[in-house]
């Protein structure tokens, strides 16, 4: 497992609570690769696929079995140990934290709070992946807490695999962009729902002459992703903004992503977003989503098991999310039949250079492991060219 | 002074249980988190060890000055996998199969053979 990168801003803890943090990352990873590999040969869907009759039947059954129990109730416990390790060095750094990043210059990045911006329900509803206060909680005033809480909570989640800059998803796609399309530069690029920027960076690393935005509903996790944007020496412009209703002109960039966002919204919520980007999309720009995979790519198994997240994560949108179609979405809001794609890309990190431009050259969705960290991840993706 | 700042839930909403007795979902988050506090109390005497070691005497300042490398966090992985690995071997030992006492036909059967050959 390798170690987060440090920067003036992370709050990690003190001996005994970093070796706690670690611990439950490697607890996690036991109980999804170890604990979930026996449950999903228990219920190998080659054997029960025609017995299963469907995913909500499969459930049922992996539900009744010990190994479905065990495998829930410690995944419901992990997560919650994760967030819990985080807190309490945090709770220590406050208030001189939210002071320093107060205080931090603008020399690289800069921030565009709007105190008026109304939260969606759909992210005030449940705390999301029962993180305490999901993501938009503020404390004090100029509150950045639940920053913090999400660098170091996210990375014990993850158990460091999408690298010391938790950053995997979106660096096998600004790779991807790069190698598939070499010939596209884009001046101005968007992300959406960028929380802390951790996933906008790669995009401001691999174009450096493009101008670089990113989006999100909540104030203390703009306040934290821009204090690191600084201490990493990365120029991006955030704001705070709900991507329904995104305040920048027609037409203004040439390239839109987001990693893994949509799955935290809404049915309504969903098409108006995809609207919004055909809208300030330049002509010949590009957009491109990764997202989890829709169920209709999955067997019964894998339908229940991610789908489980949908249940007992505080997911409230994932299983709707993952019904629908993305590309019948896309041409929904406007974009032209034969520009709309939808690709699995192998994990940069753990993929071959041969795998990656396999992918390049033949981009299908056909994937093994989707969604979830482990071997042989693959990112899918949708999206779209004006 | 300000106010130190508590990071509590705002809207978790209840804790699902799936076994049928829900002390037994709870037995099993005390032993997640007991699990944790040994691999905590390994990790300590690791450190510990490891100052002895090179300075042949420590303060106790120093074993919270005291960050692991990467290799090192990479010995202390292998040993919790390791320990993660004993610890729920039960629920993972495919071999296992769990059996009522009083339903061990298999077994009574050969107890039976024995006793007669």
């Amino acid at each position: 497992m390798v170690l987060q990168a440090e920067h003036n801003f992370l709050i990690t803890g003190r001996h005994d609570e970093v070796n706690r943090q670690h611990y439950i990352s490697r607890l996690r990873m036991h109980i999804l690769k170890e604990i979930g590999g026996g449950m999903r040969k228990a219920f190998d869907p080659k054997k029960t696929e025609k017995l299963s009759g469907g995913e909500n039947n499969l459930r049922k059954k992996v539900l009744k079995s010990n190994y479905g129990k065990f495998w829930s109730t410690m995944m419901v416990s992990c997560q919650d140990m994760v967030w819990e390790s985080a807190i309490p060095p945090i709770e220590r750094a406050q208030p001189e934290l939210n002071k320093r990043i107060s205080k931090q210059k603008n020399k690289f990045s800069k921030l565009f709070l709007n105190p008026d911006l109304k939260i969606p329900n759909y992210l005030t509803a449940v705390d999301i992946h029962r993180m305490p206060g999901s993501y938009h909680t503020e404390r004090s005033k100029d509150d950045a807490s639940q920053g913090a809480l999400y660098d170091r909570g996210r990375f014990i989640y993850n158990a460091g695999q999408a690298g010391p800059f938790a950053d995997g998803i979106s660096r096998t796609m600004a790779e991807y962009i790069s190698i598939k399309w070499p010939n596209f530069y884009p001046k101005k690029i968007l992300e959406l729902g960028c929380t802390i920027g951790t996933s906008t960076v790669p995009f401001v690393n691999k174009f450096k002459k493009s101008q670089v935005h990113a989006i999100d509903i909540s104030a203390p996790l703009l306040r934290y992703g821009q204090a690191r944007a600084e201490a990493l020496e990365k120029k991006i412009y955030f704001h705070q903004m709900n991507a329904e209703h995104l305040e920048f002109n027609d037409g203004e960039f040439d390239l839109i992503f987001s990693c893994i966002m949509f799955h935290e919204t809404s049915r309504k919520a969903l098409p108006k977003i995809l609207k919004e980007c055909h809208r300030v999309l330049s002509k010949k720009g590009m957009m491109m989503h990764a997202e989890l995979m829709p169920i209709k790519h999955l067997k019964d198994y894998d339908r229940f098991y991610m789908n489980w997240d949908a249940y007992y994560n505080n997911e409230p949108f994932y299983k709707t999310y993952t019904s629908l179609n993305p590309s019948e979405l896309v041409l929904n809001a406007g974009f032209r039949k034969d520009s709309v794609f939808e690709i699995a890309i192998p994990d940069i990190d753990r993929s071959t250079k041969s795998e990656f431009n396999e992918a390049v050259s033949n981009p299908s969705v056909k994937v093994k492991k989707t969604g979830r960290v482990g071997e042989g991840v693959k990112w899918y993706t949708f999206g779209a060219w004006k | 002074m300000e106010e130190e700042i508590k990071i509590k839930p705002v809207n978790r909403g209840k804790r699902p249980f799936f076994f049928d007795d829900p002390a037994i979902d709870q037995l099993i988050a005390i032993i997640m988190a007991m699990s944790g506090e040994l691999s905590v109390l390994y990790d300590r005497v690791d450190t510990i060890e490891r100052l002895l070691e090179t300075n042949g005497g420590l303060k106790r300042e120093d074993i919270e000055k005291f960050k692991p490398n990467q290799e090192i966090e990479g010995e202390r992985n292998v040993r919790r996998n390791e320990y993660i690995s004993r610890l729920f071997k039960i629920i993972t030992d495919e071999k296992t199969n769990l059996t009522p006492h009083n339903e061990m036909k298999d077994y009574r059967n050969l107890m039976k053979d024995l006793d007669k050959t």
